[in-house]
């Protein structure tokens, strides 16, 4: 007998990532899901983005990561609220999950909540988490075909951060192919290229930060 | 993993609400945009599917390949090789009309 079914498969995480935009919405928090491989600099841009915004916009962080609290330990002389979640063997985090660490962060206190998602190109970019916007960072060590062989992350993403620009005459990464390449799978992307270690690039990606938290609430700053 | 897990959970589901004792097959629609590989997520099914009723169930994996819609021209084509660029007018301007599905379409039970 055949039993005719039609049900999605990932619809049960869509219907937690909406209540958890519900949330965020109710508390005035942009919301912005960071995506890259391992080692791109997700955590190093956190630390500069806190020293940036410091006195001005709010940040707060919920962290992926697989087995350690390494990230959280690096971002806890910033005194921001961040929540770590330890996934395991999970290789992305779900809605589930970040409905889990709301209750442990006070969405209060936060203007961005940026939640960095595990190292990984492939399996993030299908869970919804109630995000404002997807993010992804690329390294120029990593190469510029990077579009090409994940085009769903790419695809779904709002801005690329290209990272670790100061090292770029010591690779064979080309920003102008790395962006066509970008073009060809996603052509509204806007692109950031941004050094984490020397700053180049950071004021840009405040001012992007800073715009959209204003398109989204309209005021510069909560009263 | 996660989704081998829900495939299996709906499909035990679905027995279930029918009173079946046994699942042989189910049959998963998964547009190409979804990046499933097949062998893996055959893998990871059976994994999950053991000790329920779909244990040694067979996993049909239909995938559907995506289909683009020019804004510009209105030219309907399919996406080859993540290429979104109009074939007829060059346009970048895609909205994706297929290829992010992915569901349990129906189950073979006895």
């Amino acid at each position: 007998m055949k039993i005719n079914v039609m049900t999605d498969i990932l619809e049960a995480n869509d219907r937690i990532a909406a209540d958890n935009a519900d949330v965020f919405n109710k508390h005035r928090n942009l919301v912005l899901n960071l995506m890259s491989s391992p080692g791109a600099g997700k955590t190093t841009l956190l630390e500069k983005t806190a020293e940036a915004l410091k006195g001005k916009l709010r940040l707060g962080v919920i962290t992926g990561d697989i087995e350690t609290s390494r990230d959280a330990e690096r971002l806890q002389k910033y005194k921001l609220p961040v929540v770590q979640l330890t996934t395991g063997s999970a290789c992305h985090l779900d809605a589930n999950m970040i409905n889990y660490a709301l209750s442990h962060i006070d969405l209060k206190k936060i203007d961005i909540l940026i939640i960095e998602n595990v190292g990984n190109l492939v399996c993030p970019a299908g869970f919804k988490l109630g995000e404002d916007y997807k993010i992804m960072m690329l390294s120029v060590t990593e190469g510029d075909e990077k579009p090409l062989k994940y085009p769903q992350m790419f695809r779904e993403s709002s801005l690329l951060l290209i990272n670790k620009i100061d090292l770029l005459k010591y690779t064979n990464f080309s920003l102008k192919e790395a962006k066509a390449n970008v073009r060809k799978v996603n052509s509204k992307m806007d692109i950031i290229d941004i050094s984490c270690t020397t700053g180049d690039g950071i004021p840009d990606w405040i001012s992007w930060l800073n715009q959209h938290y204003q398109k989204k609430f309209g005021t510069k700053a909560r009263a | 993993m996660a989704i081998a897990r829900n495939i299996v959970n709906i499909a035990v589901a679905a027995a279930e609400k029918e009173g079946a004792k046994r699942i042989t097959k189910v049959n998963v629609v998964a547009g190409e945009l979804r990046g499933i590989v097949p062998a893996q997520l055959t893998f990871y099914f059976g994994l999950m599917a053991e000790n329920t009723v779909a244990s040694g169930a067979y996993l049909d994996l239909e995938i559907t390949s995506v289909m683009g819609k020019c804004k510009d021209c209105g030219e309907i084509f399919v996406v080859k090789d993540y290429c979104y660029i109009c074939p007829k007018c060059q346009s970048e301007d895609i909205q994706i009309l297929s290829g992010t599905e992915l569901r349990v379409k129906e189950i073979d039970v006895e």
